[in-house]
């Protein structure tokens, strides 16, 4: 009995310090390569710093403006678009120079003001102020559109209650209902707490993925594969000191960006659990590990490899919720969402760092994340054992 | 240059990339379902917002105000809660994204000429969504109120309702959007999409490619004949120059036809610009491909310096003119942002040479920049 637990704990403890010198190997080959080093680190400091002064508001769109009234009541309008969102570009003369700018892309929106503008206003009767706005960008098309909506709107509601005599203070006795709004988690609604982390999430994904995929064809294409076929080494702990290995160095790289870039740079509140957060990356990158494995499987050089992992990193990147919501996505794509393991970790990096959600919400994303990661790891590993027999 | 060894090295190059039907058919595999997965999947339309309601008033009014969200296809209702207390669970889970909380004797204050005070709760996780949500609801109270405005005129004045209106809305605004007139953003992203596709592809497979000479050590072949090293890197990238070129036809085919983008440029114009754009970003895979030694490398570095890039500063999703200026900056610094400049400005826009003659230029100086640069730095006695 006592001999028995003897071998087993000395073959287990060979297992493992065979695993453990396999992935010293990695590391050492991994640390060796210079210009790959530089890469990591600048994907994981540089970059989540570089998206991180990025934005996605409007920020001084230029507005030109075609006044045919020349009046009081239209200079009280154009000078409401004001910066942040707005800057004033001047004025054109006809419609036919605000039609050029737009060409040019030198401007983004076109007021037109038409004459008589303060005498309509004055008498009662509606006016149309025409509004052009260059909309080949979706997304600065929409915001300048809603912003110039919301200041006419609020021009004319303010010249509504002028005419008819009721100043601010006597606003209370009007009925009508005051918008208070709160933003949650993020009140300024800052793009440097955004950005940095969707950034830092995927950039966690094109490492999980491309590394252990490259790490295992590399073997295959040099034929070193076959010095480790014939070692005492099993193919599992082949693959899984790749995995490990590049675990370590993806921990390595969220770490150095978490605590340098999101936290030392931008001030992200890390208002959730860190233990929690590693936690889930390292299930999530022993997730991708798997999708890279059953990549390098298929391919039998590293060009083959990048371009199968691009094929599958992409549309990851796109499905997973940062830049596209899944309610606005059309059916079909809202279901691919759901198997896309990165739209767990957006979710769950989101909601652990700025929102601090701890286990008892997550709970159903985790038990997702680990379910789809369980299955795509033993799939990988699979695939992977099989090309040796 | 002998155009005889330039054209054995691409023949050489070409029976390789032939032979390896798996890379080869990736090279159009890869551009192709880049272009349907993200022309169909991308949507950055904001809409069906699920939300959430605490309604203490439970009035006649209270009701007609929050249909006015509920029946928006911008929000989707997803049910009435009793206390304010349960919303911020639901908003940590992303099961609402904005809750509005109207309070008591909300038809009581207004009937009697009272403004009162509503909130709105957004989740403030992802900065685009929240503005427009915060936009959309804007939009929807103003449209309430104005309303509610009429009809205190015509009560206050006795006068029509129809004059009222009128009165309570004294400019409205029309818009009109140029370029993209249903502000599709499929039209604005699929036409964009081209630049990234060819982006991406052609680097991966040019270093990729040269990398994997070096690495298996059959470079060594090269060193050692007599091809000079001009004639090596014109033979060699040509084929994938070459594949990139096939790949601008075929997306433009599927810009134009699959998601129907109207092409108003000249296409001779466009046509050339891409082909230079092209030889631009297979620059990029070249000199990358220099740099490193290993083609684990070369592939993060390629990374580094295409994905990365045009996935941020190209105007994809980000637009360019609403960086600050250290972004913009930087984003003059990619190719990238010229030839989005050339697509939208031939699909789109419908201008031509005289408007886009300084991108097309910047391309240019790119390009012969990037070959000057591996020409220099190419050597056919390495130093170790």
């Amino acid at each position: 009995m006592n001999s028995d637990w003897y071998i087993l704990r000395t073959r287990l403890g060979s297992w493992f310090s065979r695993l453990m010198a396999m992935t010293a190997k990695e590391l050492i080959q991994f640390g060796r390569d210079t210009l790959l080093l530089f890469a990591i680190v600048y994907l994981f400091v540089f970059d989540t710093y570089m998206a991180g002064n990025i934005t996605m508001q409007l920020n001084k769109a230029v507005v030109v403006v075609h006044d045919a009234d020349h009046s009081a009541a239209s200079r009280e309008l154009i000078y409401r678009f004001r910066q942040p969102y707005f800057k004033l570009g001047g004025e054109v003369l006809d419609n036919h120079a605000g039609q050029r700018l737009l060409d040019q892309g030198r401007a983004l929106v076109v007021l037109d003001i038409p004459p008589d503008f303060a005498h309509d206003i004055k008498k009662g009767t509606s006016v149309d102020v025409q509004v052009q706005v260059d909309a080949s960008n979706a997304v600065l098309g929409f915001l300048a559109s809603s912003y110039t909506a919301q200041i006419i709107g609020q021009y004319g509601f303010d010249q509504a209650l002028t005419s008819l005599g009721i100043d601010e203070r006597a606003l209370e006795n009007v009925p009508m209902v005051r918008n208070e709004y709160r933003v949650w988690y993020n009140p300024n609604q800052k793009d440097t707490w955004f950005m940095p982390i969707s950034e830092l999430l995927v950039v966690i994904t094109i490492m999980g993925i491309m590394l252990p995929a490259a790490a295992a064809v590399r073997e295959k294409e040099r034929g070193t594969i076959e010095q480790l076929l014939v070692s005492p080494l099993t193919p599992i702990q082949i693959l899984l000191s790749k995995v490990i290995a590049m675990t370590v160095v993806i921990l390595l790289g969220t770490a150095m960006s978490l605590f340098f870039v999101l936290h030392g740079v931008f001030a992200v509140p890390m208002k959730g659990s860190l233990i929690l957060f590693f936690a889930v990356t390292t299930i999530y990158s022993f997730t991708t590990a798997g999708l890279g494995l059953y990549i390098a499987t298929l391919s039998r050089n590293l060009a083959q490899a990048a371009l199968l992992a691009i094929l599958v990193l992409m549309p990851m990147i796109f499905l997973s919720g940062a830049w596209t919501p899944p309610e606005a996505m059309p059916m079909g794509l809202r279901q691919a969402m759901y198997i896309s393991p990165l739209f767990y970790f957006i979710e769950m990096g989101y909601a652990i760092l700025l929102k601090g959600a701890g286990l008892d919400i997550l709970w159903d994303s985790l038990l997702g994340l680990a379910l789809l990661g369980g299955l795509i790891f033993g799939f990988g590993v699979w695939r992977f054992r099989r090309q040796f027999k | 240059m002998n155009s005889r060894r330039i054209f054995a090295v691409a023949y050489k190059e070409w029976r390789e990339i032939v032979r390896d039907r798996l890379f080869l058919s990736l090279a159009f595999v890869v551009p192709v379902s880049l272009m349907l997965i993200f022309g169909y999947g991308i949507n950055l339309d904001v809409e069906h917002i699920p939300f959430a309601v605490v309604d203490h008033d439970k009035s006649a009014l209270s009701r007609d105000y929050l249909h006015r969200y509920i029946d928006s296809r911008y929000f989707a209702y997803q049910g009435d809660l009793a206390s304010e207390r349960e919303i911020g669970p639901l908003l940590a889970d992303s099961r609402i994204r904005l809750a509005i909380i109207i309070p008591p004797r909300f038809e009581e204050n207004l009937m009697a000429g009272r403004s009162v005070a509503i909130q709105t709760l957004i989740d403030g996780t992802f900065t685009f969504r929240t503005s427009s949500s915060k936009g959309y609801v804007i939009a929807i109270n103003a449209a309430f109120n104005s309303e509610l405005l009429g009809n205190y005129i015509s009560q206050r004045l006795g006068i029509p309702l129809e004059t009222a209106r009128e009165m309570a809305q004294p400019v409205t605004a029309e818009l009109r959007y140029m370029y993209n007139q249903e502000i599709k953003s499929v039209w604005s992203i699929a036409t964009v999409l081209m630049m990234f596709v060819l982006m991406i592809t052609p680097p991966f497979l040019t270093a990729l490619g040269v990398v994997r000479e070096k690495e298996n050590g059959s470079i060594y072949n090269i060193y050692a004949s007599t091809v000079t090293r001009g004639e090596f890197l014109i033979g060699k990238l040509a084929p994938y120059v070459g594949i990139s070129i096939l790949n601008i036809l075929i997306l433009w085919l599927m810009v134009a036809r699959l998601f129907g983008a109207p092409f108003k440029g000249d296409p001779l114009f466009f046509f050339l610009a891409s082909v230079i754009y092209v030889i631009c970003t297979t620059g990029i895979g070249l000199l990358v491909s220099l740099l490193v030694r290993t083609q684990v490398a070369a592939m993060m570095m390629t990374v580094v310096v295409t994905v990365v890039p045009s996935v941020l500063y190209s105007g994809l999703l980000v637009p360019i003119a609403s960086m600050d200026p250290a972004g913009q900056f930087e984003a003059h610094l990619f190719p990238a942002m010229y030839y989005t400049d050339i697509i939208l400005g031939s699909f789109l826009k419908g201008v031509g040479m005289e408007q886009l003659w300084g991108k097309v230029l910047a391309l240019l100086i790119y390009a012969i920049v990037l070959w000057t640069a591996s020409f220099l730095m190419f050597h056919k006695r390495p130093k170790s």
